[in-house]
């Protein structure tokens, strides 16, 4: 995966980029806005990743000057504000996610991720299937195999979130925000809870378990 | 120089200089006015006199003639008074009268006049400096049919009497005055001076480190002692500032330390080998969770601290608050269900508040999971059903939230000290939690101008947030 990395800090964006690397990306990094805002414009990424205080020129006017121009290439807003407030501004110029310093890198890399996927079709599919687990968005219905599972409403679109991502680490935060709305932190371990429960009515009882815990990052399912 | 200067320096003695000034004009001016008036009126009186006595020699004269006339002046003229008197004949001889001569001009031209003249005889016996000097005379010349010339008058010399005594009045007034006002201005500003340098004194000994000095305060109550009630409330602050600032860089120190060194030894372990790759695997993990765990902490921290800067009105939305809280107690069910508690909701259809939804909503988690935290530890219930209760109704004003739970409660005595960064029960110590979350209820509390308070619940703990701003209906 190709990604810009607009960031005006030495250490973080060296140590970002050699993460992406390590994972198998290619990082290209603009240390201030002017240039960021020209690699963006001229070149193709799939993600970018923009810090929000920037030299020269902020990150949301980057954001801004970019869609004006038609250009829909996911971005993520990196921000040392963070507050509530702020995330709201940034997704309303433009940006697709917003990550609140200090972040874990596992949450950064989970997120790029799923942006990057998030162009591909897969978006407007009506059903999900991940191995023999199939989930029917039409009708509301879950099934594995032959075997009918009785959802929670909630559970249903925890489940479809994780269907839609399949192969993708899912943050316990990108969980919070997405099947919950909510953008808070809780201190207990409230999403794991949740997820041993539907991992209980999915894979319970099965040979081959499809939901999966990745340790220091969050969940996936898969094959 | 530097007392008496300072002195002139201060306001209270410029403003008292202005005074006397002012003072000094004000007086002058209605002291003048009355002098003019009264030399107005004294000679009006003495010219309605002279007219008079002018009407009643002139019955004289035509009752007389100009001998009865002459007869009538010598009688008048031997009595003591300031009235002038003289007659003189066609060649202004004098003929009768008590005065020896008047002037050609004043005989030959009728009508009023005015002359300086020798006195003959004192107006009365007990005005020692009539002897022997020279009077003043306003009087009214009159040529008689005959030839004669008549003048009648009053000595004035009384009249600027009268003026030179209310000028010197007015003099050592003014005198009295400005010594007066001289003396209350170096008592006033030396008063205003007193109270200053107490201020001053307080306020150095303040920045030279001691914090607990507070600006006395009189029993006047007047301008100052406000001031200085005001700054000494401003110093309370201050000091509980400084302090809970000395206490959370303690605590950070301490809170933050314990579980870095964790993980730095931890790390230390898996880097030297002494572990097989298992074992070195799960070290890492155990340290990435525990640096999530620490940055949890600084977002709280961060979070703490941006709300106390206040948070922008624009985050303020209106909250359905049943359908929060049944979002709430959906989302933490399962928890309080691994924790052998039953969790349930309660608020009225239709409530609503405006607030920050992400602040109340995060307030609410932190009490919620408080509440399961210390509820499933001690049950005592005694057998009863050992439920986590989260309520919301609408109070005077407000809406009210409770969350209550069965546990082993805080002390009276602690429930003030823990809404503060990291202060965490000794019971607590060993449970996972950064001693913030209550820290932040208070925090959010304070930015809706709303109020946390802790009460026992009989037995466990019952928090109640309550957030100003009437919900419509």
């Amino acid at each position: 995966m190709k990604i810009l990395l607009i960031e005006d800090d030495r250490d973080t964006a060296s140590y970002i980029m050699q993460a992406l690397d390590e994972v198998g990306h290619v990082t290209h990094h603009a240390a201030d806005g002017d240039t960021g805002y020209a690699m963006a414009s001229s070149m193709d990424y799939e993600v970018m990743i923009i810090d929000r205080m920037l030299p020269r020129r902020d990150g949301l006017s980057i954001i801004e000057s970019l869609r004006a121009e038609g250009n829909t290439t996911p971005a993520l807003i990196l921000s040392a504000l963070g507050e509530v407030d702020d995330r709201v501004t940034g997704l309303r110029a433009g940006g697709d996610d917003y990550l609140a310093k200090p972040y874990a890198f596992s949450e950064l890399l989970a997120r790029v991720e799923v942006l990057a996927r998030r162009t591909a079709p897969a978006e407007a599919a009506t059903s999900y299937q991940v191995g023999e687990l199939r989930l029917d968005r039409l009708s509301h219905g879950v099934k594995r195999g032959d075997n009918d599972i009785v959802l929670q409403p909630r559970e249903f679109r925890l489940l479809e979130y994780l269907m839609r991502h399949a192969g993708q680490v899912v943050t316990r935060t990108m969980l919070l925000e997405n099947v919950w709305d909510y953008h808070f932190d809780p201190q207990t371990n409230v999403i794991d809870v949740h997820m041993s429960r539907l991992r209980a009515k999915i894979d319970r009882g099965q040979a081959k378990p499809l939901l999966h815990t990745v340790r220091g990052a969050g969940y996936m399912i898969r094959e | 120089m530097s007392r008496l200067g300072r002195l002139w320096r201060t306001t209270t003695f410029q403003l008292t200089a202005i005074f006397i000034i002012l003072f000094i004009v004000f007086a002058i001016g209605i002291l003048g006015y009355i002098a003019f008036q009264s030399s107005i009126n004294i000679q009006q009186t003495q010219v309605r006199g002279i007219e008079r006595e002018l009407n009643r020699l002139e019955r004289e004269y035509r009752r007389g003639g100009t001998r009865g006339l002459v007869v009538a002046i010598q009688r008048i003229a031997r009595g003591a008074g300031p009235g002038i008197y003289f007659v003189a004949d066609q060649n202004g001889v004098g003929v009768a009268g008590n005065i020896a001569t008047v002037p050609f001009a004043v005989l030959d031209n009728p009508g009023q006049h005015t002359f300086t003249y020798q006195r003959d005889r004192p107006f009365r016996a007990s005005d020692p400096e009539a002897e022997d000097t020279e009077g003043v005379a306003l009087v009214r010349s009159f040529i008689l049919p005959s030839g004669y010339r008549l003048v009648v008058g009053r000595d004035i010399v009384e009249r600027r009497g009268f003026a030179v005594i209310i000028f010197q009045a007015f003099f050592w007034g003014v005198i009295m005055i400005v010594i007066l006002s001289i003396i209350a201005g170096v008592f006033t500003a030396r008063r205003v001076l007193r109270r200053l340098d107490a201020i001053a004194d307080t306020s150095n000994q303040i920045m030279s480190g001691n914090l607990s000095m507070r600006v006395p305060v009189t029993r006047r109550n007047d301008e100052f002692d406000r001031l200085a009630t005001n700054l000494n409330a401003m110093l309370d602050r201050i000091e509980q500032l400084m302090q809970a600032m000395k206490q959370v860089t303690d605590n950070i120190a301490h809170d933050l330390k314990t579980p870095l060194t964790r993980m730095r030894n931890k790390v230390e372990r898996a880097l030297h080998g002494e572990m097989d790759g298992e074992a070195a695997r799960a070290a890492l993990e155990a340290t990435i969770s525990e640096s999530d765990q620490l940055l949890k902490t600084f977002n709280a921290l961060l979070l703490i601290a941006r709300i106390e800067a206040g948070a922008p009105a624009s985050a303020f939305e209106t909250i359905n608050v049943a359908d929060m809280l049944a979002d709430l107690v959906e989302l933490y069910a399962p928890v309080a269900e691994d924790a052998g508690l039953a969790i349930s909701a309660d608020a009225p259809k239709g409530l609503e508040l405006v607030a920050n939804r992400e602040l109340v909503g995060q307030a609410l988690v932190n009490l919620i999971e408080n509440a399961i935290k210390y509820a499933q530890n001690g049950d005592l219930t005694g057998g009863r059903e050992n439920q986590v209760t989260v309520r919301a109704y609408a109070g005077e004003n407000r809406t009210v939230f409770e969350v209550a739970d069965k546990g082993p409660g805080i002390p009276q005595a602690e429930r003030e000290r823990v809404l503060q960064r990291f202060v965490r029960l000794e019971e607590s110590r060993t449970e996972a939690g950064s001693g913030l979350g209550l820290s932040l209820v208070a925090a959010v509390a304070r930015l809706h101008k709303g109020e946390i308070e802790i009460f026992g619940n009989d037995p466990g703990t019952l928090v109640r947030l309550s957030l100003p701003g009437a919900p419509p209906q």
